[in-house]
């Protein structure tokens, strides 16, 4: 059998597939199967490389696919939002809400560790969430700011409201930026 | 703005400046963002998502007002499958969204440079395109856009994991962005393979740009990064445009080192193409986009007439099947369709070759 991606060369490897649900067999030579994500299903979606690639891992290592399917509770647990399982999502390689994030926080970081840089974001931060949590800090800098002055530390009063102002131009400063 | 604009304008304006590089075609950026508390396209209603296409749309009525850049919007559903295949062809939708039966919408500004995909994978997709090599640009557009719509649209975000989006490879920044290189040289050479999988290794991810299974017909790679997550959006790009100034100095070094070793063998070669595309009456797109790579590579090389690499980015567009449907105003077979790609693309040249003399008429559009 000729290989179907290159043409050329003899196919000695049989990929199988499980796309929207349908499990399908390709079969290539060794040089394009061990290359081939970056070429064959980018045209469909524009994520799907990536996602085939994820759905290939845990279709191609049979280890990972006899710990799902052994299961321990904390994989069979849905979402309480969209219901989706753990199991669910290495079928379809997408999450079901948000909230899957939070429902699956125990499996995540050894997915995550496998596709990306890091478990934790290090971009942009959100602006509504920057002002939030520069809010929350304000109120708890204000409640030792109170404390200190009830127990007439007034130094320390004094650098709390310097930390104050100083988070309070930061949202202003925010406010102008937006 | 009627949609018919977006179908027959195969050189928007955004692609109408000369870059200075002739291996860099073009840059894409693309932030995934989803709104809060609404269950991810595959899980949600068709009322979740007209719910999210009103959000939207309410959110850029207010850009609209304050910026001349105005959006069009389109439902997915109303069109027929050719125009959503035109879209593709030119990368103002996704090939995902474009096969949605039922929902699925998206907005266009006029010059066809910023697009927002609503109910692709993710709620929002925004999308904005350069010419030439230009992350920073292109970036800065779809941050604007992205900013704008947190002001009235609250967006999935958590602390630890950023921008939440459907697929945990988008998750973080939600930021994949793109450099469509030209690479003749390295594909001849048989190069490529060995920088793909360098590339790969580096978190890059190097794909074709034409249609399904297209490979890299024409020679044409797409390269972005794959890493969302663990990385800001600044070291991404920079990450992105150090590898791509890498490629681009091999690509430059072996042109060099072909041109020394055999310069009549490969003017030969690349003036053939041209006078196919010259002559032809049958093209095939595979034909069609080597014969375009090598005159490129002519172009550039000071090999072949002088003809702008906004000529040859507008041929390289039209000659894909839908947009050659389109041109043709009828559908076509696969051997009319090779017929009308020649045709197409002789007039195409044609207009070039009378309109050399007149230089610097691409030039003045800033």
């Amino acid at each position: 059998m000729i290989c179907e991606h290159c043409k050329q060369r003899h196919a000695n490897v049989t990929v199988t597939q499980i796309q929207n649900g349908q499990q399908m067999e390709r079969h290539y030579c060794d040089v394009c199967a061990a290359q081939y994500h970056p070429f064959q299903f980018e045209m469909k979606e524009e994520p799907a490389s990536l996602q085939q690639l994820m759905t290939n891992w845990f279709n191609f290592v049979p280890i990972l696919k006899k710990e799902n399917v052994a299961g321990s509770t904390a994989k069979t647990k849905a979402c309480p939002t969209c219901g989706n399982t753990y199991r669910q999502f290495l079928k379809q390689v997408k999450f079901g809400c948000g909230d899957c994030y939070k429902t699956f926080s125990e499996q995540l970081p050894q997915l995550l560790e496998k596709i990306q840089a890091g478990t934790k974001h290090v971009g942009y931060v959100e602006e509504k969430h920057l002002k939030e949590k520069i809010n929350q800090q304000i109120s708890e800098l204000r409640t030792l700011q109170q404390q200190a002055i009830t127990d007439e530390r007034f130094e320390d009063a004094a650098k709390l409201r310097d930390d104050i102002r100083a988070l309070e131009s930061k949202v202003e400063q925010g406010e102008e930026h937006a | 703005m009627n949609i018919e604009h977006f179908l027959t304008n195969a050189n928007p304006s955004w692609m109408q400046y000369e870059s200075d590089s002739d291996i860099v075609i073009s840059t894409r950026i693309r932030l995934a963002r989803n709104i809060a508390n609404v269950r991810f396209p595959i899980s949600f209603t068709e009322q979740d998502a007209e719910q999210i296409e009103h959000q939207l749309m309410n959110a850029l009525l207010a850009i609209n007002r304050e910026n001349p850049n105005r959006f069009s919007y389109f439902k997915v559903k109303d069109m027929p499958q050719l125009q959503r295949q035109i879209l593709v062809e030119k990368h103002l939708i996704s090939p995902n969204l474009a096969r949605r039966q039922k929902i699925g919408a998206f907005f266009l500004t006029e010059d066809e440079s910023i697009s927002i995909l609503v109910n692709e994978e993710d709620h929002i997709r925004i999308q904005s395109l350069a010419q030439g090599m230009n992350l920073q640009q292109a970036y800065g557009e779809a941050k604007k856009v992205d900013r704008y719509l947190s002001k009235s649209i609250a967006y999935a975000y958590e602390d630890r994991y950023g921008y939440l989006t459907s697929c945990p490879t988008n998750v973080g920044t939600g930021l994949r962005a793109s450099v469509m290189l030209h690479l003749p040289v390295l594909t001849m050479t048989k190069q490529m393979n060995a920088l793909i999988q360098m590339m790969t290794r580096l978190g890059m991810v190097v794909r074709g740009i034409y249609g399904e299974g297209s490979d890299n017909l024409g020679n044409v790679y797409q390269i972005s990064n794959q890493i969302t997550l663990g990385k800001s959006e600044e070291v991404i790009l920079q990450e992105l445009e150090k590898v791509v100034e890498q490629i681009i100095q091999k690509e430059q070094l072996a042109r060099k080192n072909l041109l020394l070793r055999a310069p009549a063998v490969l003017e030969d070669r690349l003036s053939r193409s041209l006078g196919t595309l010259k002559y032809a009456k049958i093209l095939t797109s595979e034909e069609a986009a080597s014969c375009l790579s090598n005159v490129r590579l002519g172009v550039s090389l000071g090999l072949l007439e002088p003809i702008s690499q906004r000529k040859l980015n507008e041929c390289m567009l039209i000659m894909q099947p839908g947009l050659i449907q389109q041109y043709a105003g009828a559908t076509l077979q696969s051997t009319e369709r090779d017929m009308y790609r020649a045709k197409l693309l002789q007039e195409k040249l044609n207009e070039q070759t009378r309109n050399n003399g007149e230089k610097g008429e691409d030039s003045y559009d800033v």
